[in-house]
Order: structure tokens, then sequence, then C-alpha cells
């Protein structure tokens, strides 16, 4: 078999990785202009915090490429023909595919008010922290728009060089996608400690500033002064390169594939953030990992039928920790701050019924959560067995 | 973490860290082999260099603890560990010598055991002390230290006890990143740090028939000089402290050090401690593996979901403590018993 990988982000390599394993004569190549190997996305803001070196963000020592035979292209795919059943990078080489796997992960939305302005940056990719890298220094004051955990990540980078951050959130609630308005409170709370100047329901109107950015004003008509914007809005699969090919596969909100992650080509999958699997879009490293594990599968021959277990996500706000599983954001639930410490559970129920647990502050163990969550459980037994879920460290668990 | 210590001269094998690297080497050739330091020794009124070098070495190790324990503060087994070290130091590797000493007694460090502290167990030394002392060696050495070292790891010395480890984890922080994380490296450690011990033991065996037989030839003799030449004054002092700033802080617990290997062994063998993965939650950031002082590479366990032990896992905790995702958790329980995640023992 020639698999041919398009994006080396953490669905393709393990995808690749997964097809080697199981098929030792398969001719394996990944493709990415981004970067020359695999690399973290989610560490992007250690190497800005300069906590990690950027070879550092590495997941597999270099030799694993060679020991395992995946070929690397350093260079974009500017054209797909299914027909012939190849690939042509923009160096001129066409690569023959039996199979071709999408992998082309998300990219930064852009607002509707930005403009062409150095010092406007997302946090997305390797040339994104570059960027941020080389304008920290010249920043007397960062502003950054969006309250989703990038945003987060943006602003936290920014406070470690000490430089002053406005943080724009449009909702009146720090991050109710996921936080009850008293879990909201609290992260916003810890922010301000840091020293993070944070507006919610606040947005922008538009930038000033020629050739570098020099201010922002909001929709209230508040003027900013900052020689940095930070746009994360949010991701979305990054597909625009599809339209312009001469057999683009179907596309919806992302690459649209069926539960097997075959898209409307023959031969052609797609998996990870930029796939809509079943009409369903998971923007998240865990599923991207799931998703390449499953499309390795499929792509071998297996029957597959993706379902995503049940939700769940974690995150850190600065120094506090947040477990997510379920629906978080289906309701208040029993909320309860934890005494004497920054920590707060949350269970939300429905008829009685656990249906997700917001845990911030402390460590959970999210299969513990997510197994009661899948089996039903009525709210009152799964509050009085907490405990059996919780993941501090030695000497250091949490009284609840 | 300490600010831009990547990029900083001295905590990146910079210009400075190379100067610093030399000296330290410099001081502990001046200590090993000359009495340059017995002076300075005098002028502060201490009798020896060796009493001036564990003054230094206490002050150091209470100096970076109270750093690590101040930028720890929020991790429990954090200031726990590094406090008992700190107080292991100051305490048994310390005061205690240096009283027996103003007593008129023999210097016993009572923190230290076999086959670290070679001379213990060699039977000419050993069976000339008082019979507490030699009672205590052998309990110590023979029993306490591999049980231990089976039912709790050998963190319980290498992170919790240990000198050698006490100057590592507190004034050594800032250089903890420098250890080598290759497989390479791995590789080579498995060899150089077992060779250790099987030189270490067979010159104890050595030492013990000599005993038995009351004639020491002066091959064993020779070879006794040599060991404590190559292994207690170049690996453990020179190459172990100098190269702090060029190969991390655990250069010889790791490479090198007999008694690493032994509790390493029963690290392996006791199948208690571990380092548990929670599944399916890290993002392979590698914040673990940078700063892991003993060059594991924790992010290939935990992105495999494999809950692990490693011979040279020193059980310092870091690793979990830089976790952004709280995947890893150091635990001490028996099996490895899991299904989906949820441990059963």
């Amino acid at each position: 078999m020639r698999l041919v990988v398009v994006g080396n982000g953490v669905a393709g390599v393990t995808a690749a990785m997964a097809v080697r394993a199981r098929d030792p004569r398969a001719e394996i190549t990944i493709i990415s202009g981004e970067s020359e190997y695999f690399f973290s996305r989610t560490a992007l803001m250690y190497a800005y915090m300069d906590v990690m070196q950027r070879r550092d963000l590495e997941p597999h020592e270099r030799k694993v490429y060679r020991e395992q035979r995946l070929e690397r292209r350093l260079d974009w795919v500017v054209d797909l023909d299914a027909g012939e059943r190849t690939v042509r990078l923009m160096g001129g080489e066409s690569l023959r595919y039996d199979r071709l796997l999408l992998a082309t992960g998300s990219r930064g939305r852009r607002a509707e008010w930005e403009r062409e302005l150095d010092g406007v940056v997302r946090f997305v990719t390797l040339q994104d922290l570059d960027a941020c890298e080389r304008l920290t220094p010249g920043t007397r004051r960062a502003v950054v728009a969006g309250g989703g955990l990038i945003g987060v990540e943006l602003v936290e980078c920014l406070r470690h060089h000490r430089v002053p951050v406005t943080f724009l959130v449009r909702e009146a609630s720090y991050w109710p996608a996921a936080l009850s308005a008293e879990e909201g409170a609290m992260v916003a709370a810890h922010l301000r400690a840091q020293g993070v100047d944070l507006r919610l329901e606040t947005e922008i109107a538009s930038l000033e500033g020629e050739g570098r950015v020099s201010g922002v004003t909001t929709r209230a008509g508040e003027r900013i002064a900052c020689e940095m914007v930070g746009v994360t809005i949010g991701v979305e699969p990054n597909i625009d390169w599809l339209r312009g090919v001469k057999t683009p596969p179907k596309l919806a909100r992302g690459v649209v594939t069926d539960r097997a992650f075959r898209t409307s080509l023959p031969g052609v999958y797609a998996a990870g953030d930029c796939a809509e699997v079943a009409g369903r879009i998971e923007p998240l490293w865990y599923a991207a990992k799931r998703q390449g594990e499953a499309a390795a599968r499929a792509m071998l021959g297996d029957t597959v039928e993706y379902t995503p277990p049940t939700d769940y996500n974690s995150a850190k706000f600065f120094h506090l920790e947040w477990t997510g599983v379920g629906e978080t954001a289906a309701g208040p639930g029993r909320f309860r701050k934890l005494p004497g410490r920054e920590a707060s559970v949350r269970v939300i129920e429905r008829e009685g019924v656990v249906v997700g647990f917001s845990m911030l502050g402390s460590r959970w163990n999210h299969r513990v959560l997510a197994r009661w969550v899948e089996e039903r459980r009525r709210v009152e037994e799964v509050v009085s067995r907490l405990p059996e879920a919780q993941y501090d460290g030695e000497f250091g668990r949490v009284a609840l | 973490m300490i600010r831009d210590r990547l990029y900083h001269d001295l905590t990146n094998r910079g210009v400075t860290g190379w100067v610093v690297a030399g000296l330290l080497v410099w001081f502990y050739v001046a200590l090993y082999f000359t009495e340059s330091l017995t002076p300075w020794a005098q002028r502060v009124g201490l009798s020896s260099k060796w009493d001036l070098y564990g003054l230094l070495y206490t002050v150091v190790v209470v100096v970076g603890g109270i750093g690590v324990i101040r930028k720890y503060g929020h991790n429990r087994y954090q200031v726990v560990r590094t406090a008992v070290v700190m107080f292991v130091q100051v305490v048994f590797a310390f005061s205690v010598p240096m009283l027996l000493k103003a007593l008129h007694q023999p210097e016993y460090y009572l923190s230290y055991f076999w086959p670290l502290k070679f001379d213990y167990m060699n039977p000419e030394y050993l069976f000339a002390q008082p019979w507490p002392f030699v009672v205590y060696t052998l309990a110590a050495s023979l029993v306490g230290v591999p049980l231990l070292g089976a039912l709790f790891g050998k963190r319980w010395y290498c992170s919790w006890v240990c000198g050698c480890g006490g100057l590592a984890n507190t004034a050594g922080e800032p250089w903890r990143h420098l250890s080598d994380k290759s497989s390479a490296a791995w590789r080579f450690e498995r060899v150089s740090i077992h060779a250790v011990l099987g030189i270490s033991l067979l010159l104890t065996a050595l030492l013990f028939y000599s005993w038995f037989s009351g004639s020491k030839s002066p091959a064993v003799a020779q070879f006794q000089t040599w060991y404590g030449l190559v292994v207690g004054s170049i690996l453990s002092g020179a190459v172990g402290t100098g190269l702090y700033p060029l190969g991390g802080t655990r250069v010889w617990c790791r490479f090198f050090c007999p008694m690493a290997a032994l509790l390493g062994i029963t690290q392996k063998a006791g199948k208690r401690f571990h380092i548990r993965v929670k599944e399916d939650m890290c993002i392979s950031c590698g914040l673990c593996s940078k700063y892991c002082e003993m060059g594991i590479d924790v992010r290939t366990y935990a992105q495999r979901n494999e809950s692990f032990t490693r011979a040279s896992c020193v059980g310092c905790g870091i690793c979990a403590e830089v976790c952004p995702r709280g995947v890893l958790r150091l635990e001490n329980q028996s099996g490895l018993v899991q299904i989906s995640g949820v441990s059963l023992s």
C-alpha cells in the first residue's frame, strides 16, 4: 500500500504509525509545509514561555521516522487528482497514493474586524509562535480577543514575559461553553490575580494603526493602545486549500466523511480537526489521536464505525486546573466551592441522573467520572462516591 | 519554573555554565587530591577540609531547599520530600558526625549505606567498630535498603535521604532539565550503572575473602585504591557534581551510583512503586520529559497510556508537578491492575 498523509499533526502521524505497526511493507509519506517533524501543538505555549525549546516539542525522537520508514516532505499540497490517484506538491513533485489521508487540522478563525497589520497574531501554528516571539520585545501592551482555551494560553505566555495584557471576552461570564457562572467567576478572579486586565462583554470593533497595529477600539467606543493583538476566537477546519484542487472531496464545515473516515473520493480519507465525521467536528487533541488510530484501521481494510466516547476535556488557566466530563454546559448542577482553597466541584444532573462533571482546582480521573455518566448513575450516589475519582498527588488529597 | 532558564547562560550550557562547571571540577580536584583547602578550614575554626566541605554542602542544600520549597509550595509532596532531605543532611550527614567527632568518637554517617558508602562493608573497617554500629550497618545495608526499595521504590533513599540526591534536588534544581533524554543515553546508563555495581560487589566479595582467609593480596589492595579513586573521587565528586551545569544534576546517580543500581533492581522487582498514567489525557507536551532529572522520556509512556516503573526513576515527582493535564501520579501499591484506567487495587 502506498499511503500519503497530508498534515503531520497528531491525527496524521498517529495514523501513519498505526498503519506501519500493522503493515511493514507499506510505503508511507507524510507531507507538511508547516514543520519538518511532528510537534505537539498543545505545547506551543511552553515554547513561548521558554520552558521548552522547539526540539522538545517533538513527541518522538527523530530516528523513529527512520526506523519506521516514515518518509517526510516539507512541502504544501497544491493539487489532488482522485482519478489519477496523485497529489501534487508546491515544489512540483507528484506523489501517487493507494490511500490518501487528509489530516490538515484547524486554523485560527478570522475576525471580521481584522486587517493585514503587523502585530496581529493567532496562536495555532509554529509560524504564529515565531511571530509572537518576534513581536514580544517591542510590545508595551497586548490585547487578546476571545476567551477560549487558546486565548488564555496566549495571555499566560504574555504575562510570563511581563507584558501587560487586556483580555477581551465577548460573553458575560468566562467560558460559558463549559463553565458555570460561579466557575467563570473563579477563573476570572484567578486571571485578575495574575495581573490580567480581563474585560467581560467586550468586543473589538476595529483595529488602529498603519503597518503595525497601534491599538483597538471596542464596540463600546473605548480605545486601548497596544502593539500586539491576539485573535483567539476559535478554530475552524483547515480545508480552503481543497476548494481549488482538480477533484475536491465533498466539503461542509469540514471534509465530510462517514464513520469509517471515508470522504466522497475513492481511497481518500480524512481525520482529525479537518474532518466532519458523520456531521460532527471534534477539534481536540485527544479526538484527533483517536481518529488517527481509527482511520488507520479503516485504511487497512477493517470495518470501522467510529463513535466518539463520552466527551471529556481538560485545561489549565494559569495555575488553575480543570477537568470536564459529559455535558458540562447542561445546567448549573450541584456546585460546591471547596473550603479554604481555590477549587470547586460541580455535578451536572438531569432528572436525578448524572450527565456531567466540571472540576476546578484539583485533579480528577476523567475515566471514573465518564463511567458514572455512561452508567447513568444517580446523582446522590455519585456525590457520595466522588473521592473514588480524585487524582491528587501523594500528601495532596483535597478534602471535598 | 525558573524564568527563562532555557535561555540563561548559566542554565543552558552557556559560557557561564561552562565556567561554573570548570570551577566545580577544580574545587573537587583540590578537595580530593590536594590539601589546599585545609588552611581555609582552619581559618573558620574547622579541623579538616572535609569538615569545611560538609559545612559548605549543608549550607548549599539548605539554601537550595528553601528555594525549592518556595517554588513548589503548592505541592505537598515536594514540600515534605524537600524538608526531609534537608533535615537528613543537617542532622545525619553533618551535625551527628561533627558531634561524634567533638566527643572523640568515630564519625558515623548514619544516612549513608553500602554500596554508596563503600568502606562501611569493608570487613577490616566494619568489624573494628563498636557492635551497635556493626549491627546498624549490616541490617541497614543488607536488609533495610533493599526492603524499603521494594516497598516504596528507590525514592525512599535517592530523593528523600541521600546527600547526593539531596544536593541535586535542592541547589541543583535549576539544572535538572539538562539530563540527556535520548534512548542512546538510556542504553549507556544500563551498561554503566550495572558495571559499577558489579565491580563494587566483586570488590566487596574480595575484601571479605581476604579478611576470612587472613591474607590480603596486593592486587586486592590496589583494586580497592583504584575503586576509591575512580568511583569515589572522580565519578561521584568531580563528574557527578562538577558537571551539573553541563549534564544535569544526576549524572552520578543515573550512570554510576552502585546503590542506585541496587535500588533500581529492587524497585523493579518490588512492583509497588510506579508512575501511573491517566488514560487518554496526555497532550504530548513533553514537560515531564524535559524536567525529568534522570533523563526518562516520560512522555513516551504517557502518550501510550502506559503506567510504568523505570529502574532509574528516583520518584522526585516533578513530572507529576509540571504535567499541565494532571496525567501523571506517583503511586505506591501492589500491582498495576487497571480496567479502563481505574485501579482496582
